[in-house]
């Protein structure tokens, strides 16, 4: 990839170069902290005619989401970004994108509901709308994930909206290096949208169709259509990073989850997002003082990888998930996923749950020792608490 | 002029509503994407629509396909919403006003019969006052709605954009030409259509016809259009109004009104046409 260049940019302009490379269409945005640099920059960015699109600075989040989704309909490739309470507001019509399976692309730019710093809480109460969600280590893996959502969205196999998850400061306002592809590599890689139902005729309003549940039909079948797509997409979304590894140079794990030092781990943590920078540095340290403790990065929190899990669920003795979330009265996202994943394994690990770095609560490289630590001890049988708050 | 609205859709006998959804159509023409926002409006026209669509997001929906056809360079579609009161003066009307505020190229056609009435006749900003809807029952205590209607086609005159019109389904001549200078104007385009409800206003369904017209003969709801937020033509022009009572006693959702209410009703008409008059002598708009 000779002709890709390097800047160093914060994680907002790496999603906004992200949109320019992949001739986004029809954009739009309400500013939030801390997404709202994603709009200046794609403000500028149309401004100078570097984006031959539309950018709507529309009134508010609900409206943004409602006019990518009509604009995917038209045959648009689209954007919308936000964070936390825009999230939040956004829900409603959130439903609808992914209902009619419309492969929009959004950048969740995370930020808690109990403050303005990140934990996940904003993307994780978007679970029940049936998007892709996948969430972001760095400024690289913003712009990666944002190109390879286009292409995993826009994929017939898929036609699903994909949501890009990375944390609200610790990336957004952080400026790291980032190599960034051509135009023509990204042209070559990456075919413009056409809209193309997926949907059967009689189904889809889009195509004269009354929706299901209309006209005596099973009202359930839109339920079980869209859930078979999300499964659907596990494979398609391995199958795109192993490309976008082949002809860009870079990709991550298997594109669902990724492997740090697990080779010789008898127990291994869990993590997302930027944290799983801090627990490479975590994992370094232990294994330097020979506590086998490995990671697994978890990208693709929806699908939810259950064969990864299953395979990892024999390798070690103990998995610890580090959950930047809570959903109050039950548990953390992962952990909930990863029991679920394990119970019909005959020899089942331990599942430690962590909750961490919520309300943006600082978490520490010797934080995440500590955790790896007692990991391990669990590991090798000795008894510890079930659930801790780091 | 060919038409396109499937009939019968599963609108009641005597639905206002539908017949303005016939006429804006027809009117139209088949280059035309149509955004319904659920209940009456869909049920009223079976045109093809665009699809998806959340009551609170009209303006934005319009917005969105007319982005997109304009990004692949497609401008000679009429990109319609037909809402209802409720998409329009209510849970709508954020979305709504800042499509106005960004002058999408997009029509709103609202067909207004002043209440929630898919769901049961409940009260929308809509509903005239003392109009008896089932969340403004008349009690011992408070009788009717005790606010009057929101002026939304003023509303969106003060968004200064290309054209706002009313219009009814008693005058269908009026409401067509209005729909086809409309299309000439690139930009934002509204238009309200009284559209009597036989069930939540309660007469009998055959007067349908009789009720938008004295409506519009008695002052209550006069048809005119504004261009450019500035110039106002009254389109319909009594050499004398009706008395008010011709359009509130065959009503029953105004049945419990009394005398000297119908004095105050009158009093308020009277002085809201002769501003209208007024504004239509100096073909501007007086506020």
């Amino acid at each position: 990839m000779s002709e890709a260049t390097f800047d160093v940019m914060v994680g907002n302009k790496a999603a906004a170069t992200a949109v320019k490379l992949a001739r986004v269409e029809v954009m739009s945005a309400f500013p939030v902290t801390p997404q709202t640099t994603i709009t200046q920059y794609l403000s500028e960015m149309v401004a100078n005619g570097e984006i031959k699109g539309e950018f709507v600075n529309a009134e508010g989040e609900l409206s943004t989401q409602v006019i990518v989704q009509s604009a995917s309909r038209a045959g648009a490739r689209t954007f919308v970004c936000t964070s936390g309470p825009g999230q939040l507001y956004m829900h409603h019509p959130m439903h609808g994108t992914s209902s009619s399976r419309l492969p929009v692309v959004m950048a969740t730019v995370h930020r808690g509901n109990k403050s303005m710093q990140p934990d996940h809480t904003d993307l994780m109460s978007q679970t029940w709308t049936g998007w892709i969600q996948l969430y972001c280590e760095n400024n690289q893996e913003v712009l990666d994930t944002t190109l390879m959502a286009y292409k995993l969205g826009e994929d017939k196999r898929v036609r699903l909206p994909v949501a890009i998850g990375y944390d609200g400061y610790v990336l957004s306002y952080t400026a790291e290096p980032v190599e960034v592809p051509s135009q023509k590599s990204v042209d070559d890689w990456l075919p413009p949208y056409e809209y193309e139902s997926i949907l059967p005729k009689d189904y889809d309003p889009a195509t004269g169709g009354r929706g299901f549940g209309r006209g005596g039909r099973d009202p359930q079948q839109g339920w079980i259509t869209h859930h078979e797509a999300l499964l659907n997409a596990l494979p398609v979304i391995k199958e795109i990073n192993e490309d976008y590894g082949k002809v860009f140079g870079r990709k991550y794990g298997n594109g669902l989850t990724e492997t740090y030092m697990t080779e010789d781990a008898e127990a291994v943590m869990v993590a997302m997002g930027s944290m799983a920078g801090t627990a490479r540095a975590a994992i370094d340290n232990l294994q330097a003082n020979g506590k086998p403790v490995g990671l697994i990065k978890l990208k693709a929190y929806q699908p939810f990888a259950v064969e990864d899990f299953q395979e990892y669920g024999k390798k070690f003795n103990a998995i610890g998930m580090i959950d930047r979330n809570v959903c109050l009265g039950h548990g953390g996202a992962g952990y909930r996923l990863i029991r679920n994943t394990l119970y019909d394994m005959d020899d089942r690990p331990k599942v430690l749950q962590f909750h961490a770095g919520l309300a943006g609560k600082e978490v520490r490289v010797g934080d995440l020792e500590r955790v790896g630590e007692k990991i391990l001890k669990a590991a090798r049988g000795e008894k510890v608490s079930q659930v801790e708050w780091v | 002029m060919d038409e396109l609205t499937i009939t019968p859709g599963s609108a009641c006998q005597g639905c206002g509503a539908a017949l303005a959804a016939r006429l804006a159509f027809k009117a139209l023409g088949p280059n035309t994407i149509r955004h319904g926002i659920p209940c009456c409006p869909d049920s009223s026209t079976m045109t093809p629509r665009g699809g998806g669509g959340v009551f609170e997001g009209g303006g934005a929906a319009l917005t969105g396909t007319w982005r997109a056809l304009k990004a692949k360079g497609i401008t000679d579609v009429n990109v319609v919403g037909f809402f209802g009161d409720g998409g329009t003066y209510d849970i709508g009307l954020q979305g709504i006003s800042a499509a106005a505020e960004r002058n999408e190229n997009v029509w709103i056609i609202t067909k207004d019969n002043e209440a929630y009435m898919n769901t049961g006749n409940q009260r929308s900003s809509s509903t005239p006052l003392y109009a008896m809807t089932s969340t403004t029952p008349v009690g011992s205590e408070i009788k009717g709605k005790q606010t009057g209607k929101k002026n939304i086609p003023m509303i969106f005159a003060a968004h200064h954009v290309p054209f706002v019109a009313t219009a009814s389904v008693g005058y269908p001549e009026d409401l067509i030409a209005k729909i086809e200078y409309g299309k000439t104007l690139h930009g934002f385009k509204m238009l309200i259509i009284q559209s009597p409800c036989p069930v939540g206003w309660r007469y009998d369904p055959a007067k349908t016809i009789e009720v938008a017209r004295s409506a519009v003969q008695t002052g209550i709801w006069p048809l005119y259009e504004i261009t450019d937020g500035e110039k106002f033509k009254l389109t319909y022009k009594p050499r004398e109004l009706k008395p008010v009572t011709e359009y509130y006693k065959p009503q029953a959702r105004f049945r419990h009104v009394t005398d000297e209410q119908l004095a105050g009703i009158q009093e308020d008409t009277t002085k809201n046409w002769e501003k209208l008059l007024k504004s239509d002598e100096l073909g501007q708009l007086l506020v």
